[in-house]
């Protein structure tokens, strides 16, 4: 078995690392290649960019910064954000990217992972899930940052997506997103039957929601705020984890 | 070292990661698509992702097909990286028919039954025989992205295992193949990249290797 991975999520705007609440009151961060090099030092073993204003205008400005990041970094990372189209993941993709990230894409039209897989193999694709608890679906597919409501079950729809040719699935719990209290811990038990990997998201806290996490079932856990602010350093989550019997790099 | 890393670039994965690595350890390095612009010495790249046939065809039409065991034959030091190893070697289940440039003997095998293909993230490496090439790293940490897995031998450098063994590290002469890749290891794998090249960039045309 892989080592679990620790994994900062970075949200991009026009070309440079934002962080606000709730996409609003967006505050400069530094050029994602800055970024970049900072958490590969820290030992972060992935990294996941999100654009979060992607449209077809800046795409050249995006692929000039991930070209600088593919330069920069020793560890692998993801490009999410509008991808629609092989074509928009194959532009990601040579400029260096080694994942791409889908999510509301592939819910409108779910052939779209389908041949993403069949063009680039399933490891270069990552499909990104919202949800939130639902009293008739247990869980609900949510889109477009966790605004619109779906028809799908959570884990109907993650099944449907491993059969698709995903290669590995990142699940935010937007019950739990910024809140602080820790992972849906329920949501990964349920989802680790997938046979593709796992990445959990929403909630990150305290160190023990990060093993919680990892011991129910994720092979990833990712978090923005608590690394971005410094809350939590990374090698020092890391210990905590070696600590705990986590198979984790260090 | 005297010569360029040549790079060999034949749409079979980008070369970003990898040239970025290339300038962090200070080596300078040229892209080649055809064995014509390859530098007149020096170490040869072979990275790839992708299916093994689509890359054989595209080594092909390029004319790297025929060149490499040439190359090798006159004692210019040939490192494959993930896919790159693997066309390095006999063959791969992958593609039944196809057969691989022989440069490193044994077959590709895919992985599992029993765990999760592609075998994608960090795993550790152990030091089954010592090189002169390449430091223990000692319980270090690659990245790895792979279904195909070359058998292990007991000339296998270094062993990793997803489900069972497999060999993570090949060294034969000078030629020399690494299934994770290194580019995107941390700093272990630049450490391991640095050693396997500067190695690389020492070795004379004699094709006596000494191997302990």
């Amino acid at each position: 078995m892989p080592a679990k991975r620790i994994i900062p999520c970075l949200d991009v705007k026009q070309g440079r690392v934002v962080k606000g609440v709730q996409f609003k009151d967006l505050r400069d961060l530094g050029h994602p290649a800055e970024l970049a090099r900072r958490y590969d030092a820290e030992g972060a073993d992935e990294l996941v960019f999100l654009d979060i204003a992607a449209s077809l205008e800046n795409r050249g400005t995006r692929e000039a910064w991930v070209r600088e990041v593919a330069h920069e970094l020793s560890i692998p990372f993801t490009v999410g954000g509008g991808v629609a189209s092989v074509a928009d993941a194959r532009s990601l993709l040579r400029a260096g990217a080694d994942k791409v990230g889908v999510n509301t894409a592939a819910s409108l039209r779910p052939a779209l992972v389908s041949e993403l897989a069949d063009a680039f193999g399933r490891q270069c694709v990552v499909a990104a899930v919202d949800v939130k608890r639902d009293p008739d679906l247990g869980w609900r597919v949510y889109l477009k940052g966790g605004t619109e409501p779906t028809d799908r079950s959570a884990l109907d729809w993650l099944w449907e997506l491993s059969d698709l040719g995903a290669g590995e699935i990142l699940l935010t719990s937007m019950d739990r997103d910024g809140t602080g209290d820790g992972f849906d811990v329920q949501l990964l038990r349920e989802a680790s039957a997938l046979p593709i990997p796992l990445i959990a998201s929403g909630g990150a806290g305290l160190e023990i929601h990060f093993l919680e996490a990892l011991e129910h079932g994720a092979d990833a856990v990712l978090a923005a705020t608590l690394f971005h602010e410094g809350i939590l350093p990374i090698p020092r989550l890391k210990a905590y984890l070696a600590q705990n019997d986590i198979s984790i790099r260090i | 070292m005297s010569q360029p890393i040549t790079l060999i670039d034949y749409d079979a994965g980008n070369l970003a990661s990898l040239e970025g690595a290339l300038d962090r350890l200070g080596l300078t390095y040229r892209r080649a698509a055809t064995p014509d612009q390859a530098a007149p010495g020096g170490p040869v790249v072979l990275p790839g992702v992708g299916h093994f046939e689509a890359a054989q065809r595209s080594l092909k039409e390029r004319g790297w097909w025929r060149v490499l065991p040439d190359l090798v034959a006159e004692g210019r030091p040939l490192l494959g990286i993930c896919l790159g190893l693997q066309l390095l070697t006999e063959g791969s289940e992958e593609a039944p028919k196809a057969s691989g440039l022989g440069l490193i003997p044994g077959i590709v095998r895919r992985l599992g039954p029993g765990v999760k293909v592609p075998h994608m993230g960090w795993s550790q490496v152990r030091q089954q025989r010592a090189h002169p090439a390449l430091p223990d790293p000692d319980g270090g940490w690659l990245y790895f992205v792979h279904s195909y897995a070359l058998e292990p031998s007991a000339e296998t450098i270094f062993l990793a295992e997803h489900g069972r063994p497999f060999a993570a590290i090949e060294a034969r002469g000078s030629v020399m193949g690494f299934q994770p890749h290194p580019e995107k290891s941390g700093s272990t794998g630049l450490f391991l990249l640095k050693s396997a090249l500067a190695w690389m960039g020492a070795t004379t045309p004699d094709p006596e290797v000494p191997c302990n």
